[in-house]
């Protein structure tokens, strides 16, 4: 065997490690949330078992309903993410080509913004929200989301608004366009491959979310990762349905990614090819 | 909406801090003209072309196209097209939709607009590659797609940024013919910008020559040639540029390594001059300043001598036939007319 095969397999051993070790708890979830109660606690663990689908249909349609959990957390993450985008793409723009009185300091309050641990800052936001009767309620949630998702954001878009050049601007102006026809016909189109990949992650955060919306939440306002919750309690942790739920819970984040893997790549991409007309 | 193209610049100032780009520039351009701003880098030509296309505000002065002051007219609104040394194409549309977005921008009827991209395209000959995108163009290819985005829309003024600096040697010769021929053709003013002198030579009817932030000389090419206005201009422009040797006047001679030049003036009295001789103006002939030849690049139709003048370097361009060999000792003068003389203080011509 010559030395480049080892290397080949070798290295595709320790790719098969690194697989293994993030694949394990979601095949592991998916796993028990076909298993019966019984089964799941079963020892040694049964590889081979009748899959039933009863964990799915009692945490979907049975008494204790995930549904409107679920639902919940789809409004959340897509408000969250509207209203970040809406905020964020005019905001990126402005930082990277604006030249205004206290552009330094605005910038760098974004990134320290990020700074902060969220344990330090969810006292004062409960008390904010306990205030001004919005706990418990999508735009008390909403709100405390936008706070680090919009940072996060501008932060992400800034760099791509960055890599366009200048003259392509100046070009547009010349050509007869507006400052916000510019910035739509030109820039935008531009780094969507920037919002695809901000807009994945800013919806992550805010479907992943568990501390502030364990918290902020109630019982009008429940998104799933904390109705997880409901499945473990101090007699037992029902596991199929905890299992199920985890896995209905990822499928979104599945789908989002596998849409938005063509944009994301894309995104990255954008100005390796030469010319282009962007140098 | 087209207009005639004429252009002032009065005593346009720019400041980038304490830095000033531009001292006060001055001069016009007539409608139809094709002129060039000429100068060597950091120069002051691009700023002046940014500050007429209104992408960035003179720090004094006033600026005029067809009389009419735009000093703080928006940039959409001057009515000019411009061609970026970058080109600038919009990645994201192709060739077709990239021509036809000033015309958009100007909210003409997609009736009028496809047969106007067309019509543009063609005159650049990139109608076969309307439906590609700027990314799939060749270099020279994508010049021509920002040139046909320039002309589609009959602005008044036509800016061009070093628009040939990115193309390889050849096409660039290729592509400044066919420049010409446009410009003619459209009869619109063009405002060509370049540090490359034989560019504008062959180019512009007339031409500014920009130095440290201003302008030193406005005049055609020919005349810029013929009567360079400072030591800066004499050693920019030409290739290989005018000789310029430190001498000293005397009564209507120069005297350069001993040897005593006549020249066309006849003022009494001595001083020290610096000799400006064009390499193609120095003639072999008995009599005249000895010279070793230190060294000879041939160019085929002509060849450059570097010559050794008692310590002078003095480069000389000969016709073919006539190239003596190195190492040898020639005997170079010059006609009257063909000695320039300047000022070793003002730097300025006498």
């Amino acid at each position: 065997m010559t030395a480049k095969r080892l290397r080949v397999i070798a290295l595709l051993a320790i790719s098969m490690v690194f697989l293994l070790a993030w694949a394990f708890p979601i095949i592991w979830s998916v796993l028990n949330s076909l298993k019966t109660d019984s089964d799941v606690l079963a020892y040694p663990p049964k590889l081979v078992f009748a899959p039933t689908w009863e964990a799915y249909r009692d945490v979907l349609f049975g008494s204790g309903s995930i549904l409107p959990n679920l639902l919940s957390s789809v409004i959340i993450s897509v408000g969250t993410t509207i209203v970040t985008m809406l905020m964020a793409v005019p905001a990126a723009y402005a930082l990277a080509r604006l030249r205004f009185r206290g552009k330094k300091f605005a910038g760098f309050y974004v990134l320290a913004t990020q700074m902060l641990p969220p344990v330090g800052i969810i006292i004062p936001y409960f008390l904010v929200l306990r205030n001004i009767g919005w706990i418990d309620t999508y735009q008390g949630i909403i709100l405390i989301y936008l706070s680090f998702s919009l940072p996060f954001a501008i932060w992400l878009l800034v760099s791509y608004f960055e890599d366009i050049p200048f003259e392509m601007e100046e070009a547009a102006y010349l050509d007869g366009a507006s400052r916000l026809k510019t910035l739509w016909r030109i820039i935008i189109p531009q780094v969507r491959g920037g919002i695809a990949v901000t807009v994945v992650f800013v919806f992550l955060n805010a479907w992943n979310e568990f501390l502030f919306a364990v918290v902020l939440s109630g019982n009008t306002v429940r998104p799933v990762t904390v109705a997880m919750f409901n499945f473990v309690s101090v007699e037992q942790t029902l596991w199929a349905k905890l299992a199920a739920v985890s896995v209905l819970a990822m499928l979104p984040v599945v789908v989002l990614g596998v849409v938005a893997q063509k944009h994301i790549v894309k995104g990255l991409t954008v100005g390796a090819v030469k010319g282009g007309g962007r140098r | 909406m087209s207009g005639q193209g004429q252009v002032s610049f009065r005593n346009i100032v720019k400041m980038h801090g304490e830095f000033a780009a531009l001292k006060g520039v001055n001069f016009d351009i007539k409608p139809g003209e094709f002129f060039a701003l000429l100068g060597p880098s950091g120069s002051g030509k691009s700023t002046t072309l940014r500050i007429l296309a209104g992408l960035d505000a003179p720090t004094a002065g006033r600026v005029l196209i067809d009389d009419k002051d735009v000093t703080s007219t928006d940039a959409r609104d001057r009515d000019i097209a411009m061609v970026f040394q970058s080109y600038a194409l919009y990645p994201h549309m192709t060739v077709a939709e990239n021509i036809a977005f000033p015309l958009e921008m100007a909210k003409l009827p997609k009736s009028e607009i496809a047969p106007a991209v067309k019509d543009a395209a063609r005159k650049v000959k990139i109608d076969h590659l309307l439906d590609r995108k700027p990314g799939q163009l060749s270099g020279g290819q994508q010049q021509r797609c920002a040139l046909a985005r320039a002309i589609v829309r009959k602005a008044r003024l036509f800016l061009l940024d070093e628009p040939l600096s990115n193309l390889d040697a050849k096409l660039r010769l290729e592509t400044r013919a066919e420049l010409k021929k446009l410009q003619r053709s459209l009869g619109v003013t063009a405002v060509y910008v370049t540090h490359d002198q034989e560019e504008a030579m062959t180019l512009a009817d007339r031409m500014a020559v920009f130095m440290s932030g201003e302008i030193q000389q406005v005049g055609t090419p020919a005349e810029v040639f013929a009567r360079p206005n400072s030591i800066d201009i004499a050693g920019f422009i030409g290739n290989p540029p005018m000789n310029l040797v430190p001498a000293r006047y005397a009564d209507g001679d120069v005297i350069i390594a001993g040897h005593r030049l006549k020249t066309t003036i006849t003022t009494a009295g001595e001083r020290d001059v610096v000799v400006g001789l064009r390499p193609g103006a120095l003639r072999m002939s008995e009599g005249g300043l000895g010279a070793r030849v230190d060294l000879i690049e041939d160019l085929g139709d002509t060849a450059v001598l570097d010559l050794d003048c008692a310590g002078t370097m003095i480069r000389m361009r000969v016709a073919d036939g006539n190239i003596p060999g190195e190492g040898d000792t020639i005997s170079i003068t010059a006609r009257p007319q063909d000695v320039h003389l300047f000022d070793p203080a003002t730097r300025m011509r006498l």
